[in-house]
């Protein structure tokens, strides 16, 4: 079983959900997708080059398909991290 | 000074000095900014663990300082200070442009 697939995905799902649930709907504002693909462009240098040399992955558990040399569970990996990131910094924004 | 420290500073260096730049009032809500990233923090350390562990990836000695906190680099565990606060500043700096263009 290809574990860092396996929870790569399950992550996306675990955001989506708590963007439901915690009522910030990040996901459903334009400006969101704006702001995603500026990082994406950012992610292709940062990961791009970490993972062309610094990380090394194990070909047993990821489906092995890259874009560049960015294993395609990245990008999931790093939509969570992100997506998160704005989720929590919204809710907490809008508590204080 | 290791390839991956070089990495984060990069990434870091415009976000932080950015962050001082008066209109975007970063520093009003820097509470909801520590929590944000301790929680980002608590969940990706957690992930980042337990895929070393578990061998789904590792890292070129020849890139990292040996340095380890929980066997993770302690760049990687910088990673995900530092990459939190270069994405919620560039929410903030991104909503505050299109709120002035609107």
């Amino acid at each position: 079983m290809k574990e860092y697939t396996l929870l790569a995905c399950l992550s996306v799902i675990i955001t989506i959900l708590l963007d439901r649930i915690s009522g910030m709907n990040v996901l459903r504002r334009r400006m969101f997708y704006l702001f995603f693909a500026i990082i994406l462009c950012f992610k292709f240098f940062v990961n791009g080059y970490l993972t062309s040399w610094i990380v090394m992955y194990n070909p047993r558990q990821f489906l092995g398909y890259r874009i560049g040399t960015i294993p395609l569970e990245d990008f999931l990996f790093g939509f969570s991290m992100v997506t998160m990131s704005i989720i929590f910094w919204e809710y907490f924004k809008q508590k204080q | 000074m290791s390839a991956y420290m070089y990495v984060l500073i990069i990434s870091g260096i415009i976000p932080v000095l950015a962050s001082f730049w008066p209109p975007l009032r970063f520093y009003r809500n820097i509470k909801a900014l520590l929590y944000s990233i301790t929680l980002i923090v608590i969940l990706f350390w957690l992930w980042d663990v337990f895929a070393i562990y578990r061998g789904h990836w590792w890292f070129n000695p020849a890139g990292v300082w040996q340095a380890r906190i929980f066997n993770m680099p302690v760049e990687e565990g910088l990673f995900f200070v530092v990459i939190p606060f270069c994405c919620i500043f560039t929410w903030e700096a991104v909503n505050y442009l299109g709120r002035k263009r609107s």
